[in-house]
């Protein structure tokens, strides 16, 4: 059943796509495997559950492979293969863009890179215009194809980390699970990967690929074998559509300008922009009332000059401050530092002290535990808008005791958030690690908006210490990080 | 309607034997309410009839849970037979005792007969008896055994104690407060029952006699509170690291202290440790030896043995040190709280201004969100609500906030606008609604400056705009007003 399907679609194709018809693009499409391993976030010493999936890959330049950032997340293995060929090859990642959902896989293995063929990347397809999805949905062994016409092009949430939003392409073919990672094509050229697409009963034939200015922007970024991730504002903003509210700033009836509302401290426009200016034009395009601005012949969103930067880079901005315009320069040095929001691919941080497990708040650890504490969530919701981050860069819970004698009384503290050790306000899991690290008689670790300490003996605890890890098996009592992991004490 | 001729039927039936059997010690009590639509703030919802059972008191009182006639609007007393009402008064009711007292019309003979019930305490393993009543005026009779006596909470905020049985009660009219009886005695109302675990959880004798002899003083002050919060003292490490002596068996380490409480007038602090109210030991779970109900928390002391005025004296340590404080309890009306606990019998306060709906923040309006109000309502509302004595002890009196926005020509581009935290107009701070009319007097520049806490952070209206669709806003959506400030 599977050949005439196959050559019917090929008939269609041979019309649009002349110079890579199904032979040639067989030349440089391959089906990834991933043997993943899920952190566990309970227990966070533990390695974790394995699990995976399958998904597309493309052949983007003469010996690497690209695909989506979460068809290759948390891989423990990750096998290629090509179409006519019987082996598994071993790829590793080289380059992984959380933020945009893309990943540069190598293969060692001269053989794999035998008969392939490059794709080159081509422009935003036009709003109507047709175009044709290759890869292996639902898991299949053949290449399947599907075509359909581009429906709508705009800015939207990036589903893998949640947080980002970039330029995405909504097209009306079907994209299902396994096509992810894979090309869409337009004249022989690839003009998306796509990525994701709606489910249930709220839509039907809605697939999104992520289009080439942002496939761009990650090819370039890693040129310095850096992925130094997305450039962003990191300001608030509101249209200026009230004539009132115009009048008031002193502009003219003319639908430009878009007000800035927050300039937070860790913004890279914190110094140059504040809160009450009027942004009138960004790199000399003009910023209508409802914040878009022209690229290319589409309305935008200002963010995609921003988007469209790099680390070191500039922006410019034509400024309406206090009725008089002036210009203001900003340089992005740096990526937006705070991604707890995003969903985390790191292994995560924990300490374990008299039993009792810190971890800093994600949108990981906000998934795991069913918080009940408010404050739990308003930190993880509102630490970037009210600027917590003066205080914190980690917001620490306390979310599970392993019971012991020496923490049995100490159940209210669940889900408390760390404020003290011992008197010393606490920033994030580095700092608890050496504040539990240094010899004292008694520890006194003090949380928000807890009207007692909790308080440890030191002798207690030395007691208790072997008995929590031998009797819960806790591997390891600390990981901060990436770097080098120093036990507490 | 068919249930309606039924009933009359049957109090033909019933009128000859009523004249021959003792009359009853409880009433049908038939109420009409109709709340306030506090996202609406300028109507009242559409009206709730219900129908319960009052348990007849001494001097013609009827005594019901106040949940019932919360925002009466008619109110009428019924024979237990069926068919004969008489229009009735409320007398009091205590929102947070969730406890109401009515009275018939002076010249009304309806409950004349009836014997009033005398109150008595029960104990754990008494034999109870919940009161319904048959469509004939017969009563049937309930029994099961009170288990338990326990400190929960009630309808609006805090916690009383309660009675709990174990019963299984049928669904019957008129249910929606009973009567609960012990050997012929009122024990108390009941306030709420679980048909899954047949738990009954029944308003006190002790609460009830608070209530009544409060009210029977005249004026009524309601139920003290102290003002407080603890943390038990179980941990050994947190007795050592208050200095609590060994010979001190207790006491609860205080953890909050409230601002202008009892608690905090009579110089309690936060680290305190509460060793003894009155002639009472505080053990280290916060009770004290009840001699009727045992181990119960000592807020029961304060809440419902005493009463507003009352002098408590208060054994505390600190640092280690005895010290003696001397409080005078107070009750906390809901009107002193930032976000007003509850707001029953009053008017929602709101001002419209350019179709920016302004109102106060109280949990009242986060309730109308429904049943699920703590996931459906605006998270930040319930995080101010919830926190409120931490994040506005300096102030504002009340959080002046834009629920939403009723689109007007004026108003284009703000209408997503809603659930923001207005802190100034015209430079004016907001300490509450009230400052809000006092402030628009004094536009700059011929705008109003709308400041708020979240982005946008500033909006504008054009003052004599706005004052030109007043008119027009109040037509377009029919509204009766354009404020409450009352």
């Amino acid at each position: 059943m599977i050949r005439p399907i196959w050559l019917a679609a090929a008939s269609l194709l041979v019309v649009h796509a002349a110079s890579a018809g199904p032979n040639e693009i067989r030349k440089s499409l391959c089906r990834i495997n991933n043997t993943a391993q899920e952190f566990n976030y309970r227990v966070p010493w533990l390695p974790g559950q394995l699990g995976g999936g399958s998904g597309t890959g493309w052949v983007v330049k003469k010996d690497r492979l690209m695909t989506n950032a979460h068809v290759v997340s948390n891989a423990k293995l990750l096998t290629v293969e090509k179409e006519n060929d019987p082996k598994k090859y071993v790829a590793t990642v080289e380059f992984i863009a959380h933020d945009c959902d893309l990943a540069q896989l190598k293969v060692e293995d001269p053989d794999f890179w035998k008969d392939t063929k490059p794709l080159d990347l081509g422009p935003v397809p036009e709003i109507e215009s047709s175009v044709t999805v290759y890869g292996y949905p639902i898991g299949g062994e053949r290449m399947s194809v599907t075509k359909g016409i581009v429906s709508r092009i705009d800015f939207r949430t990036y589903a893998h980390s949640v947080m980002d939003s970039h330029l995405c392409i909504q097209i009306d073919a079907a994209i299902n699970p396994g096509n992810s990672g894979g090309p869409v094509m337009q004249q022989g050229k690839v003009v998306g990967v796509a990525f994701q697409g709606l489910g249930g009963a709220d839509a039907q034939n809605v697939g999104y690929m992520i289009p080439t200015p942002v496939i761009g922007h990650f090819l370039k970024d890693i040129e310095d074998g850096h992925y130094d991730r997305y450039m962003d504002l990191s300001i608030g903003t509101f249209p200026l559509l009230n004539t009132a509210h115009r009048r008031a700033l002193g502009l003219p009836d003319d639908d430009r300008g878009l007000a800035v509302t927050t300039v937070g401290s860790a913004s890279v426009c914190a110094g140059k922009l504040r809160a009450g200016d009027v942004l009138l034009k960004i790199d000399g395009l003009e910023i209508q009332s409802d914040g878009m601005v022209q690229i290319d012949g589409e309305r935008m969103q200002m963010a995609e000059v921003a988007e469209r930067k790099f680390k070191g880079d500039k922006v410019k901005f034509d400024v309406w401050r206090d009725k008089k315009p002036v210009t203001e320069e900003v340089t992005f040095d740096r990526a937006w530092p705070y991604t707890h929001q995003a969903t985390s691919y790191e292994p995560p941080k924990y300490v374990v002290f008299g039993g009792l497990l810190f971890q800093p708040m994600n949108r990981n650890l906000i998934m795991t535990y069913q918080f009940v504490n408010p404050r739990v969530f308003h930190s993880f919701a509102h630490f970037i808008e009210e600027e917590m981050y003066k205080e914190r860069d980690e917001v620490i819970v306390l979310t599970a005791l392993l019971p012991d004698p020496i923490n049995t009384y100490l159940e209210e503290f669940r889900e408390g958030i760390v404020h003290k050790v011992n008197g010393t306000a606490i920033r994030n899991m580095k700092e608890l690690a050496a504040a539990f690290a240094k010899q004292a008689d008694e520890y006194v670790i003090e949380f928000e908006s807890h009207g007692r300490p909790l308080v440890f003996q030191r002798t207690d605890l030395e007691s208790a210490r072997n008995r929590i890890r031998q009797r819960y098996n806790v591997l390891q009592e600390q990981f901060l990080g990436d770097e080098a992991t120093t036990e507490a004490r | 309607m068919h249930r309606t001729a039924f009933l009359l039927a049957l109090a033909f039936l019933a009128s000859g034997i009523a004249s021959s059997a003792e009359k009853l010690s409880v009433v049908r009590v038939n109420v009409t309410t109709q709340s306030w639509d506090f996202h609406r703030p300028w109507g009242k919802r559409q009206p709730l009839t219900r129908r319960a059972i009052g348990a007849v008191l001494p001097g013609n009182r009827v005594l019901v849970t106040a949940d019932l006639v919360a925002n009466l609007t008619y109110l009428e007393l019924e024979n237990p037979e069926g068919g004969r009402k008489v229009p009735a008064s409320l007398v009091a009711a205590d929102y947070e005792a969730n406890l109401a007292l009515l009275q018939t019309e002076a010249d009304s003979d309806l409950l004349t007969g009836a014997p009033a019930l005398q109150i008595t305490e029960s104990g754990i393993g008494d034999q109870l008896s919940v009161w319904q009543l048959e469509n004939n005026g017969r009563l049937l009779v309930t029994k099961g055994p009170m288990t338990t006596a326990e400190i929960s909470a009630y309808p609006v905020d805090g916690g009383f104690l309660i009675y709990r049985a174990t019963m299984q009660i049928q669904g019957r009219d008129s249910s929606f407060t009973l009567p609960v009886v012990n050997n012929g005695k009122l024990t108390g109302i009941l306030m709420s029952y679980d048909a899954q675990s047949t738990n009954a959880n029944i308003i006190p004798a002790p609460v009830i006699q608070h209530f009544l002899k409060d009210v029977a003083g005249g004026h009524y002050a309601g139920f003290p509170r102290i003002g407080y919060a603890f943390s038990p003292t179980r941990d050994p490490s947190l007795r050592r690291y208050a200095k609590i002596p060994d010979a001190v068996t207790g006491g609860v380490y205080i953890t909050e202290v409230l601002k202008d409480s009892p608690a905090a007038k009579a110089g309690l602090q936060k680290g305190d440790v509460l060793i003894r109210v009155d002639d009472f030991a505080v053990d280290q779970d916060g009770n004290f030896d009840d001699a009727a109900y045992g181990k119960i928390p000592v807020a029961h002391l304060f809440n419902v043995h005493h009463f507003v005025g009352d002098k408590v004296n208060l054994q505390i340590l600190r640092a280690g040190e005895r010290k003696s404080l001397d409080a005078t309890l107070e009750h906390r009306a809901p009107e002193s709280y930032v976000s007003d606990p509850y707001i029953i019998d009053r008017r929602p306060r709101f001002v419209i201004v350019g179709g920016l709906i302004l109102q106060e923040l109280s949990r009242q309006y986060l309730k109308d969100f429904g049943p699920d109000w703590l996931r459906r309502a605006p998270e930040r509302l319930i995080y101010w609500d919830r926190f409120q004595s931490d994040l506005f002890a300096d102030g504002p009196r009340k959080l002046v906030f834009l629920s939403r926005v009723m689109p007007t020509s004026a108003t284009v581009g703000y209408e997503e606008l809603n659930h923001l935290l207005v802190t100034k107009i015209n430079g004016v701070a907001l300490q509450s609604l009230d400052d809000v009319p006092k402030a628009l007097e004094k536009p700059v520049d011929g705008f109003h400056k709308i400041e708020f806490e979240e982005d946008p952070k500033t909006i504008y209206l054009d003052a004599a705009e706005t004052q030109k669709t007043e008119r027009q806003v109040q037509m377009q959506y029919r509204l009766p007003a354009l404020k409450f400030l009352e």
